[in-house]
């Protein structure tokens, strides 16, 4: 059997005088701490790293196995390893988790120091520059300065488009997926939904589910109505009906003596399984808080518009949508590659003709590699 | 093979080029590398600007038609129209659009008016297929075709400076512009700039 390739979850705590991170909302956070992995070696000139941003769902496990028991690897393992597009015999690949979040860094599930309860909903109202502040202080920490790339989809990729605005003198290039400068009413809506199903999950008690005197009883409905929604969103209805059609589960369709008014399509039990199995790896309080940092993202906040916001960006962008993804459609990158080509940002755009929908930036395709990989060896240069 | 000798030949070193209809980028490979430019390009082809990308090139999926408003005035030393004038919806509003994006624009196409072409449509009284114009007439992606002398009616009727023009015949050999270009060359090359202000 291959010998698999291990990395370890590593964790900084930002702690002593100075170390409090401000929000944007004003409010403080204290001994923050961020979850990380690296992947591959910096270089001498300490110019060879390569920052990678997750979306809502992700964590900081971008790539290779944490123990030989694992059965899958990091999420963008397709991306991150040797002679891969982020090749990890040339870059330094660093990745971790978003505050907010649920895998390690701190977020609502986390123990607040000053009350040693978990945040709950004391945790403060968090943006996707926020997420990206604790980022930036991991950099400083281990010492470096520019960045060769920075690369994200979906909400990964808004927070590259945060990073080129925020910090425009550090990154080399970057690669924005399936992502917008700001979320249209309809990606919102479907956001809300999924809060308002965990809200209105009984067990969510006002966020407080998280002590003993709660038996273990979490939002789990709520969230895995929430997840149900957002997996719909996330693949095309071409791949969906492909995989499933209307295909029944019981295929011989016995008659049964009741109405069976949740799984018996494949599709529904299918859905059914993607909710069952987030709710183990996910908080419903960092779903809530995350949503909202999506929401409210809006590059333009501050600026007259887009264009202005954009002036500020130095590095090379390569801007990529999918045309099956409805959720996040190519017109919302064309406004991104308007506004970056108006400030005489070396822009490149493509629409990506992969079926897979919006996570098609997630799924191992000849096309997305090569697209991927032809941009870094372009920077290179 | 140096399929773009005459218009790299043009091009000033490390200046700012863009060039239109790239496809996946061969001109831009050679133009880059023989001129030293970081050329940029656009082609509305998906595959095409995939391919491109892949590369290396700076390349960006956009619609000639529409996406060129985008750019400032004056962001490029050269624009490049390579063969692809006679594909718009609209060439003219293009050619006015990007003499103000580029400080020098380079317009080629196929000459309509060329003799084989003129001989085709006379003798056969059919529409002439080329090498140049290989297409059916259903078919065709030239829904604007012209000829020089159209162009030059055309660059005098809008004020555009014509500062530099090549001509080739039969087999990619040069015609002089004082042998009737119009009647003798297949494909002509014009470099133009709108007026200076």
């Amino acid at each position: 059997m291959e010998r698999k390739n291990i990395v370890n979850t590593r964790y900084i705590t930002f702690e002593g005088p100075g170390s409090q991170l401000l929000l944007d909302s004003g409010q403080k956070l204290t001994a923050v701490t961020i979850a990380y992995e690296t992947y591959g070696n910096l270089n001498k000139k300490r110019d060879n790293t390569v920052l990678i941003f997750h979306a809502l769902s992700g964590d900081a496990h971008a790539a290779g196995f944490n123990s030989e028991s694992d059965k899958k690897p990091g999420w963008w393992d397709i991306m991150i390893g040797p002679a891969k597009p982020f090749d990890t015999d040339k870059y330094f690949v660093i990745c971790s988790n978003v505050i907010g979040g649920c895998k390690g860094s701190t977020g609502p599930s986390s123990i607040n120091p000053e009350t040693k309860k978990p945040y709950g909903l004391s945790f403060p109202e968090i943006t996707i520059n926020d997420m990206l502040k604790p980022q930036k202080k991991l950099l400083e920490h281990l010492g470096i300065e520019k960045l060769f790339c920075i690369a994200g989809g979906s909400m990964g990729g808004m927070q590259a488009l945060q990073w080129i605005v925020a910090y425009p003198e550090t990154a080399k290039g970057a690669i924005i997926i399936a992502a917008a400068a700001g979320h249209t009413a309809q990606q919102i809506a479907f956001n809300s939904i999924g809060r308002y199903a965990i809200i209105s999950d009984p067990a969510w008690n006002n966020g407080n589910y998280y002590d003993k005197s709660c038996m273990g009883k979490r939002p789990d409905i709520g969230l895995s109505i929430a997840r149900m929604i957002g997996h719909i969103t996330y693949i095309s209805e071409e791949l969906m009906h492909k995989k499933f059609g209307r295909d029944f589960i019981n295929k011989n369709r016995i008659k049964k003596s009741f109405i069976d008014f949740t799984k018996e399509f494949e599709v529904e039990s299918y859905l059914y399984y993607q909710g069952e199995s987030f709710i183990k790896r996910f908080d419903p309080n960092s779903y809530l808080y995350i949503t909202k940092a999506l929401d409210n993202f809006n590059l333009s906040q501050g600026y007259k518009n887009l264009v202005e916001a954009m002036s500020r960006v130095k590095s090379r962008c390569l801007v990529l949508s999918f045309k099956s993804d409805w959720l996040y459609p190519g017109q919302q990158s064309m406004q991104i590659v308007k506004a970056l080509k108006i400030n005489g940002v070396d822009t490149t755009y493509v629409d990506l003709d992969l079926p897979y929908g919006h996570d098609s930036f997630l799924i191992e395709d000849k096309k997305l590699i090569s697209l991927v990989k032809g941009f870094t060896g372009g920077l290179e240069d | 093979m140096r399929r773009f000798e005459i218009i790299n030949n043009w091009i000033d070193k490390n200046s700012k080029v863009l060039v239109l209809g790239c496809g996946n980028g061969d001109f831009l490979v050679e133009l880059n590398s023989a001129r030293m430019t970081k050329s940029q390009g656009i082609d509305i082809n998906s595959e095409k600007v995939y391919e491109a990308i892949s590369r290396g090139l700076s390349v960006i999926q956009g619609d000639i038609n529409t996406d060129l408003a985008d750019y400032p005035e004056n962001s490029f030393d050269y624009i490049i129209a390579h063969d692809v004038i006679q594909i718009m919806e609209k060439p003219d509003a293009v050619v006015k659009q990007i003499i103000k994006l580029g400080r020098n624009v380079i317009i080629s196409f196929p000459n309509f008016a060329y003799l084989p072409i003129r001989l085709t449509i006379f003798f056969s009284g059919r529409m002439p297929k080329t090498k140049v114009l290989p297409y059916e007439w259903y078919d065709s992606p030239n829904i604007h075709l012209f000829t020089i002398k159209d162009f030059k009616d055309f660059c005098k009727k809008e004020n555009i400076i014509i500062s530099r023009q090549h001509y080739t015949g039969f087999g990619k050999r040069n015609i002089p512009g004082c042998a009737s270009p119009n009647l003798f060359s297949e494909f002509a090359y014009f470099m133009i700039s709108g007026i200076k202000k």
